[in-house]
């Protein structure tokens, strides 16, 4: 990697000043240090944000949870509150990589972290994410990517828990020029489905401060499938959330990961399963509505049904 | 004639290994933890280009990069490379960073070359040629015996298929590499190595230094399964780079280099079809294979790359048989010996072709295999695990299981044809009058347990106890001893050491007139000797090692439908090798084949991009290796056969799992995945249920 300079911010001004035009935010650097030392994004200043106050903090609330970017994604796991209130958040953490980067990952970094699409990732490949003039993947090795894209890139959105944030409606507070914007995951990503360079929404020096979830829906579920059985990316992921009042969804939101560059929500399915109560054949009229659309490509076709069967696991998952 | 003893106290029981604590607890020394004084690390640079003519390596900006203390080229003057990764220079530095920024500042004048990297590709008439003036597939080789033609009109079931096994990478937990010094009167080099002595000779070579001049010590190795004999160029450029630089350097491959140019297990593509008569009695069988060795061994096999061969029909005997092999050359890397070179694939493609015969004739596919089975220990292996594992009360018809998880049951068999023993393996025990003994032999312990079996042969030949036993092993300077391939090691340094022991015994009773040394009688014994300690030569005797171990696997699975995820959720190996010297390390082999055999089955693959010619996994998030949660329950059977005498068992013990664990798979969901490995992707799609691609390309 290249030589930075190295800082520690005590306050978030601070912070977004050290960062500056070039530099980047250091917290469990489990995606940052993979990109510094294969040259793919380059800092001139590393600012460690650990100890910024109060942002490691998981806050109850009657309406919202607070949930500190700094907030590890161990420390979800190992919350019984956030078992109990938010289900679908609990098993999205304890799917995310192995038990040592669940220690030190964050929740702002898993949140932002950048592609894993393989030719991105790849030394010697310039693909059209790194300024070169050619998705290699679109006529490639594509059985990781995207089922639904807005430009060229198909590298697909792989936070586990954006799918669960999706589903809750959680809103991500961000410190933007000096102002705190609140974002829905949708917005968090968009950037993503338009231009190929990006992976979210974040402007540079932008930093994620807080998540907040809403405690409308006491049910939530998540789900992913991966080729192994622990420590692997998902290759579909969802995550379904919604009030259940009389055996009737109420107020329901289906996410899936890992097939789109942005969390992929069918609006028209969320409300399709207003109302509904939870049987085989609407869980599976909502995934064929959350799939419409769908374009395989030569290798990842597989993605539909297991998307699909996922759908409707997670959707039978909230009649508890 | 020796024999072996009987009512033993150690040989066939279990002894942890005796360097269990120094491996735990680090105080264990590996070729990277070495710190000679003033060391520089080392690092390669490879060739970003599938192909291309290098027309100039410039060095000077690496060379005035702040700790870099030398540069040099793999070769002078003009070049051709031939794979993503292909070595073209090195650099040593006093910081990792200072040779990472060093091997960014060379320069390189490439002009890129066509290329081809995959093996259906590379077959085509138009394509790149791999290497100039050949072609890319070889010829191929035939063989017929009977009458196939009419001996397939005359079976009552035939089947075809087509099965395919992927590339597999070389990925021991210690990478390959070496901390080499150089110094006037020649050098040392710590290798992880497989033949401490082919690494000397190696060296000695590549540098024109007398053997005498090389000293290769292993002291401590993580895992070596063929692809560590050699110096290998990473050696070779560690110890010019040592000379150079006037300094001991550690070069070290990382998991990058290690997909790119280490070595691999060849790819296959086995057309096979196989008929019985109705009784179920093979008749007859053809194949068609090719596969790749990357570049292979070029143009010495009339094109193409070389061995990708693999015995076929395998373990079987069928009396009509035309097998026809090729071999590919492709711009990847070229292949190495891999744990049981060929019968992995061998035994995935014949048994498959089994268990689909066994459907066609409405068979119970173990009886298939009774009937077929021409040899007599795995006869009596799969009775054994049949009854353990308890497969005619699991047997369901193909895709009968209910629901949408579904069970399935299968098995395999294996055989390991090579082996036996290197006949020069020799030895010595340096024997102290306190009673401390000492052996000394020139062979290395790649992690299978080598030291311990020298340990547990020794204490129950001297009636001592395994930890009053010191072993010293991976050492130039000792008596010579095998290269650790082929499931020989045990075999040959077994009879060794029991050579060694009669010896010593004889020498005692000679010299302190004590009859028996044994036992109790050993420190009184050694105490006679005075002040000179003993010293006792050996060498392995004929008579105390064999060859041919077999095994049987049998394996459940579950599979979901719905996700295509496969779980093992148990194995049971029935394995022979001849007498059973250590029983736990034994049993660690046979674990150690099995989830390697599982990772071939279900995860590992090298994926080649067809635009770029990189390996598009280089890494453990993509190469996907079995992690604890994907290992099943594994129960071993070791039938122990002490008037066989002693036989590898490294080998072996990976044969069978990938065929069986296929087998389990096709038996539950009622389809076969033909190709390996078994992915949700390539399950859901057995089952008709993926749509067509309906997305642009570019």
């Amino acid at each position: 990697m290249k030589a930075f300079e190295y800082a520690t911010a005590l306050s978030t001004d601070s912070a977004r000043q050290l960062v500056a035009d070039h530099g980047a935010y250091l917290a469990g650097g489990n995606d940052l240090l993979g990109l510094l030392k294969e040259y793919l994004v380059s800092a001139n200043t590393l600012v460690n944000i650990k100890s910024l106050p109060g942002l490691n903090q998981i806050e109850p609330g009657s309406k919202n949870w607070t949930i500190g970017a700094l907030v590890t994604v161990a420390q979800i796991e190992n919350s019984a509150e956030i078992k109990k209130v938010f289900p679908g958040l609990h098993e999205a953490a304890s799917e995310v990589a192995s038990q040592q980067i669940r220690n030190v990952a964050t929740v702002g970094g898993n949140l932002s972290q950048h592609s894993r699409c393989w030719y991105f990732r790849h030394r010697d490949t310039i693909c059209l994410k790194k300024g070169g003039d050619l998705c290699y993947a679109r006529n490639g090795e594509n059985r990781y990517h995207s089922l639904f894209a807005g430009n060229d890139c198909i590298s697909p959105v792989v936070s586990n828990l954006a799918t669960a944030f999706t589903a809750l409606d959680a809103t991500a507070v961000v410190l933007r020029d000096g102002k705190e914007t609140r974002m829905s995951m949708a917005e968090l990503y968009q950037k993503a489905w338009k231009e190929t360079a990006a992976h979210n929404s974040l402007n540079p020096g932008d930093l994620i401060l807080k998540i907040e979830i809403p405690t409308a829906r006491s049910r939530s579920a998540y789900l992913q499938a991966s080729d192994k059985h622990a420590f692997d990316w998902a290759l579909v992921s969802c995550a379904a959330a919604a009030e259940v009042a009389d055996g009737k969804l109420k107020s329901p939101r289906v996410a899936l990961g890992c097939i789109s560059p942005v969390p992929h929500q069918v609006q028209a399915a969320n409300d399709f399963l207003d109302g509904k109560t939870l049987d085989d054949a609407t869980v599976s009229k909502a995934a064929d509505m959350i799939l419409a659309g769908a374009t395989p490509m030569e290798h990842n076709g597989y993605k539909v049904p297991l998307a699909h069967a996922l759908i409707r696991r997670t959707l039978l998952k909230l009649k508890g | 004639m020796p024999s072996w003893p009987t009512n033993t106290k150690y040989i066939s029981q279990s002894t942890p290994r005796v360097d269990a604590a120094a491996k735990v607890t680090g105080r264990a020394r590996y070729s990277s933890d070495i710190q000679a004084d003033g060391w520089l690390y080392g690092m390669i640079l490879r060739s970003k280009w599938p192909a291309a003519k290098i027309s100039g390596i410039n060095l000077d900006k690496a060379l005035q990069v702040p700790g870099i203390k030398a540069a040099i080229t793999v070769r002078d003057g003009e070049r051709t490379v031939r794979f993503c990764g292909e070595e073209l220079a090195a650099v040593a530095g006093t910081t990792k960073q200072a040779c990472l920024d060093a091997l960014r500042a060379i320069e390189v004048k490439a002009q890129p070359l066509p290329f081809v990297v995959r093996e259906d590709d590379a077959k085509k008439d138009n394509a790149p040629k791999v290497w100039e003036g050949a072609a890319n597939a070889s010829p191929g080789k035939s063989r017929e015996q009977g009458t196939v033609d009419q001996a397939f009109a005359e079976c009552a079931a035939v089947i075809e298929g087509f099965y395919t096994t992927p590339v597999q990478i070389h990925n021991p937990m210690e990478p390959h590499g070496n901390t080499v010094s150089w110094a006037d009167d020649g050098l040392t080099a710590w290798s992880s190595t497989q033949g401490i002595s082919s690494v000397r000779d190696g060296l000695a070579g590549a540098l024109k230094l007398e053997h005498s001049q090389v000293r290769v010590i292993t002291d401590f190795m993580g895992g070596g399964f063929g692809a560590k004999f050699g110096a290998g160029v990473e050696g070779v450029l560690a110890a010019r780079l040592s000379r150079k630089a006037k300094a001991p350097v550690r070069l070290m491959l990382t998991r990058f280099d290690q997909a790119l140019a280490v070595g691999n297990r060849p790819s296959s593509f086995q057309k096979i079809k196989i008929g019985a008569l109705a009784d179920g009695t093979l008749h007859a069988f053809e194949m068609n294979n090719y596969g790749t060795a990357g570049i292979g061994a070029g143009g010495d096999s009339g094109g193409g790359g070389g061995g990708a061969d693999i015995p076929a029909p395998y373990i079987y005997k069928v009396p009509n048989t035309r097998v026809k092999q090729t071999h590919v050359a492709v711009n990847a890397g070229s292949a190495r010996a891999f744990r049981a070179p060929g019968n992995p694939p061998a035994s995935y493609g014949m048994e498959s072709a089994m268990d689909d015969l066994a459907v066609k004739l409405g068979m119970d596919p173990l009886e298939l295999r009774l009937k077929n089975d021409p040899n007599e220990i795995r006869q009596r292996e799969y009775k054994t695990g049949a009854e353990k594992f308890g497969w005619k009360q699991k047997y369901q018809k193909p895709g009968s299981s209910p629901g949408i998880v579904k069970t399935g049951i299968g098995c395999a068999g294996a055989a390991w044809p090579a082996g036996g023993a290197s006949k020069n393996t020799q030895g010595e025990a340096q024997i102290n009058p306190d009673g401390s003994i000492e052996f000394r032999l020139g062979v290395q312990d790649l992690g299978t347990g080598t030291k311990t079996v020298i340990a547990v042969v020794a204490a129950e030949m001297l009636g001592l106890k395994p930890e009053q036993i010191t072993v010293k092993v991976g050492d130039t300077n000792f008596p010579p001893g095998p290269g650790s391939g082929g499931s020989m090691t045990c075999a040959s340094i077994s009879p060794t050491v029991f050579d060694i022991c009669t010896k010593a015994l004889q020498q005692l009773q000679t010299q302190t007139g004590i009859a028996d040394a044994r036992g109790e009688n050993w420190f009184a014994a050694c105490k006679k000797l005075g002040v000179n300690p003993l010293v006792v030569h050996g060498q392995w005797l004929q008579g105390l090692s064999s060859d041919h171990a077999c095994g049987v696997q049998f394996a459940e699975v579950t599979v979901d439908t719905e996700t295509g995820l496969v779980t093992v959720k148990k194995v049971v190996a029935v394995h022979d090798c001849g007498l059973i010297v250590d029983k736990l390390t034994t049993e660690s082999q046979v674990n150690g084949g099995i989830i390697m055999g599982l990772g071939y089955a279900l995860y590992e693959e090298r994926v080649m991009d067809d635009l770029s010619g990189v390996v598009l996994n280089p890494n453990f998030e993509t190469y996907k290796l079995p992690g604890l949660a994907d290992v099943p329950e594994i129960e071993i059977v070791l039938i122990n056969m002490p008037e066989r005498g002693v036989i590898g068992i490294g080998e072996p013990a990976t044969v069978a799992t990938a065929g069986a664990i296929a087998n389990a798979v096709a038996n539950a969901i009622g389809v076969r995945v033909s190709s390996l490995p078994i992915t949700p992707a390539k399950v859901l799609a057995a089952l008709g249920k993926v749509p067509p691609s309906t997305a642009s390309k570019s």
